[in-house]
């Protein structure tokens, strides 16, 4: 007996997402992805000043915005030769990690925990289903948790404005590492409010994953997928102190090798875009939008390395920098988040040992005629890359390929499926008019649909019907 | 008695403390509020997640009742959208943030389904702002169009009013918008009724003075000392300073617990709570707005 089960939308993650799930004898035979908004940066993005990037691309993202930042001042770095001074590095990547603390301890209380615990004190907070397993005592504390980290995110992005200037949307990030100067008494400020984000994380939040994960240890087996795992590194390059968490990799099942950049293609088999070939390189000019292609169902391109899908973000950063090896599953990427929470406030602590005060990396800048550049980081939700072209000193191609689009791509011609879907095929919905699976494997990815659907192109809406 | 602080933290914090106290006394009743996303970037209420004094859970217990917010609600589906239209049936408060996106009839934004069918951005926005007792425009996307609308506009997003053209509402711009600006709003709504507003729709509380006006930097503006590159602690006017022409109270404000904003990030002001944003405040940054005259 098939059904259908159509979920829009996906509350609780950023953006708009549309899930459109069929199941047999209660297993997902099929699942389709979508995401629901469009603004089209890459349009709008040419014909701008390239300095200007740093800043507008920033708007992509709410959660996320220090990410697009750091991608697009390294692609401008590159465009324009420069190399900045080790104490920029440190600086903006200091900056990056407080995005990391907000993005991560938001991400699990606000995204995830309503999930898995019955919050009873407020309407806001009342479930569709009644898949609830905690033992009283660890849902209140939980629940009280999910207050209390309220104060710790917002701690994180009061780091992040001390040398950002403000968040989301910081000003502090640009080429050269940053726009001010470290000081004293920044450094302790910083320094005295990631103790308290590193208690918290330490005594509260990663406790609390392992007791989600103890009720739930079914979820150990669900939502893993391909398996395949990228990340471009993070943390790494440094000129004294190497590699503080992981260099760009990739793995399958049978291998782990290094990360060749001209391996990427995006694919659109299945994505309203026609293109002569159905495959680009990033740097490539973005395809026609075409909503009458036959097979297509979203306008999520796909992103394969070698032509496979991979899965990015914490845990395959973690399985990578071999600091995790209990498996991939959406229990596991749940975990991850929290144990690379702890891990990225221990590298930003070394970070913050290496400051010198006063000294001032900023330059006035040139800009070419002509010139191209790509950076390619792995940020919170895993690996990001922008590509940008520069001539007559403007804007003439902007490219992004968010961690999103790797994780919820569409599926190909050679069958692949895009990583999330893959990751529901199989799942067993225990009660298909309350399905508690779905939503909860989905989130794992941390999905953030507005970066994901920044490149939506014209066209028409496709109708889903719903079963029930 | 010494005079009340009149710093801008202490009036916020007073309007808020007054607000629960009167909930308290039941001399003021908590009002329903959705908040909808739209398109945009969900970026203003992460902002608002980081307002303290009040706090978000400060705002959830004791303010208001928020009915339905994609970012926070724990239903999904049309059971999300069902509480959405269920919220109607009393009265609330609507607070928007991203744009409307008008092409294709709304479908380039769409935020859940409802009875099968999409529900899009622009139906949302004009069912739920006719019958709404209160609007809040929240953040540039909403205000005006904002980042969403820039050039060359390809969902043709709009700002709220555009869609919603007889209705009265309050304009909240900035990218994002400050945490203070909404939530003190709201006391002051809850309070008192809708606080004073200038002919853009903007409280004079919050938007009242350029910043250029209370800039920290304006001596080295006066005396022409001005900076040539990022970073420096001079005047930022020549590097495409918007405080010029952006009013709104950064300067003595300031971000994430008052400890920082962008021109004292050594980086001009971008303009981002003035309309117009983000197009007519382009280019951000430029390190030749003047040249140097040698010898003449």
């Amino acid at each position: 007996m098939s059904k259908r089960i159509v979920i829009n939308p996906l509350t609780r993650i950023s953006g708009f997402m549309e899930i459109d799930v069929m199941i047999d004898q209660n297993q997902v035979v099929d699942v389709k992805t979508k995401g629901n908004l469009f603004r089209g940066f890459e349009q709008m993005l040419v014909g701008r000043s390239p300095f200007d990037a740093v800043y507008f691309t920033q708007r992509i993202c709410g959660i996320c915005s220090a990410a697009h930042s750091m991608a697009s001042s390294r692609a401008l770095e590159d465009a324009l030769n420069i190399e900045p001074m080790e104490q920029g590095k440190y600086l903006r990547d200091i900056i990056h990690c407080c995005e990391f603390l907000q993005n991560h301890i938001r991400h699990f209380y606000q995204y995830t925990v309503p999930d898995f615990v019955k919050i009873e004190q407020n309407s806001l907070f009342q479930s569709d289903h009644d898949d609830f397993r905690l033992p009283k005592n660890i849902n209140d504390r939980i629940t009280q948790h999910y207050f209390d980290s309220l104060k710790f995110s917002r701690l994180a992005h009061e780091m992040l404005a001390v040398l950002g200037g403000k968040a989301p949307h910081n000003h502090g990030v640009f080429i050269g590492g940053i726009t001010t100067q470290a000081t004293a008494e920044k450094v302790v400020h910083i320094d005295s409010i990631l103790d308290k984000i590193s208690k918290f994380i330490d005594e509260k939040m990663i406790p609390d994953v392992y007791d989600i994960a103890r009720f739930y240890a079914d979820y150990f087996r669900m939502g893993g997928g391909y398996g395949n795992l990228l990340t471009y590194g993070a943390f790494n390059h440094y000129k004294e102190l190497g590699t503080l968490y992981v260099d760009s990799l990739v793995s399958t099942m049978e291998s782990v090798e290094a990360f060749d950049e001209s391996k990427i293609q995006e694919k659109i088999d299945y994505s309203y875009f026609n293109s002569i070939n159905n495959s680009n390189q990033p740097n490539e000019a973005v395809t026609e939008p075409d909503m009458d292609k036959e097979k297509a169902y979203s306008w999520v391109k796909a992103p394969r390395y070698k032509g496979l899908p991979f899965e990015v973000g914490p845990l395959a950063r973690l399985i990578l920098s071999g600091s995790y090896s209990n498996g991939i599953s959406a229990m596991d990427r749940t975990i991850a988040r929290a144990l690379e929470a702890k891990k990225i406030s221990e590298i930003m602590k070394i970070l913050l040992q290496q400051i010198i005060p006063g000294v001032d990396v900023q330059k006035k800048y040139e800009l070419p005629e002509l010139a191209s550049g790509r950076g390619l980081v792995d940020t919170t939700r895993g690996a990001l890359g922008h590509w940008l072209k520069i001539q007559d000193k403007k804007i003439s191609f902007y490219q992004i390929i968010t961690p999103s689009t790797w994780d919820f791509s569409t599926r190909d011609d050679n069958g692949f499926r895009g990583t999330a879907e893959e990751a529901l095929v199989g799942t067993h919905i225990q009660n298909p008019d309350k399905p508690a699976e779905i939503g909860r494997i989905l989130r794992s990815f941390d999905p953030c649909m507005s970066c994901a659907t920044h490149v939506y192109s014209p066209g028409k809406q496709v109708k889903t019907i719903k079963v029930f | 008695m010494p005079p009340e602080s009149l710093t801008n933290e202490a009036i916020a914090e007073r309007l808020t403390s007054t607000a629960l106290k009167s909930l308290k006394k039941g001399t003021i009743k908590k009002k329903n509020l959705i908040y909808l996303e739209l398109n945009g970037c969900s970026g203003n209420i992460i902002s608002l997640l980081n307002g303290q004094n009040p706090d978000f859970e400060y705002t959830l217990n004791s303010m208001v009742d928020l009915k339905f917010c994609n970012s926070l609600m724990a239903a999904e589906g049309e059971r999300a959208i069902e509480k959405l239209i269920k919220a109607m049936d009393e009265e609330y408060i609507l607070a928007v943030e991203g744009a409307v996106a008008l092409k294709n009839n709304g479908l380039y934004n769409i935020i859940g389904n409802w009875q099968g069918k999409p529900l899009t951005g622009l139906q949302a926005a004009q069912m739920l702002g006719e019958k709404a007792s209160h609007i809040f425009a929240v953040g540039a996307c909403a205000t005006h169009g904002g980042v969403s609308a820039a050039k060359p506009n390809p969902s043709q997003s709009v700002g709220l009013q555009q869609v919603l053209p007889n209705k009265k509402m309050i304009k909240l711009p900035g990218c994002p918008v400050h945490p203070d600006w909404f939530l003190g709003t709201l006391a002051h709504l809850l309070l008192y009724g809708e606080p004073e507003t200038d002919n853009l729709d903007r409280p004079l509380m919050f938007y009242s003075t350029l910043i250029h006006d209370r800039c920290p930097r304006r001596p080295f503006f006066d005396r022409g000392i001005f900076a040539e590159k990022l970073g420096e602690k001079t005047c930022l006017f020549k590097l495409g300073c918007r405080g010029p022409v952006t009013r709104v109270d950064c300067p003595t404000r300031q971000w994430n617990g008052h400890v920082n904003w962008p021109i004292g990030d050594n980086t001009p002001c971008i303009g981002c709570a003035q309309f117009g944003f983000p197009d007519a405040m382009a280019p951000f940054i430029s390190y030749d707005t003047t040249r140097v005259v040698k010898n003449e």
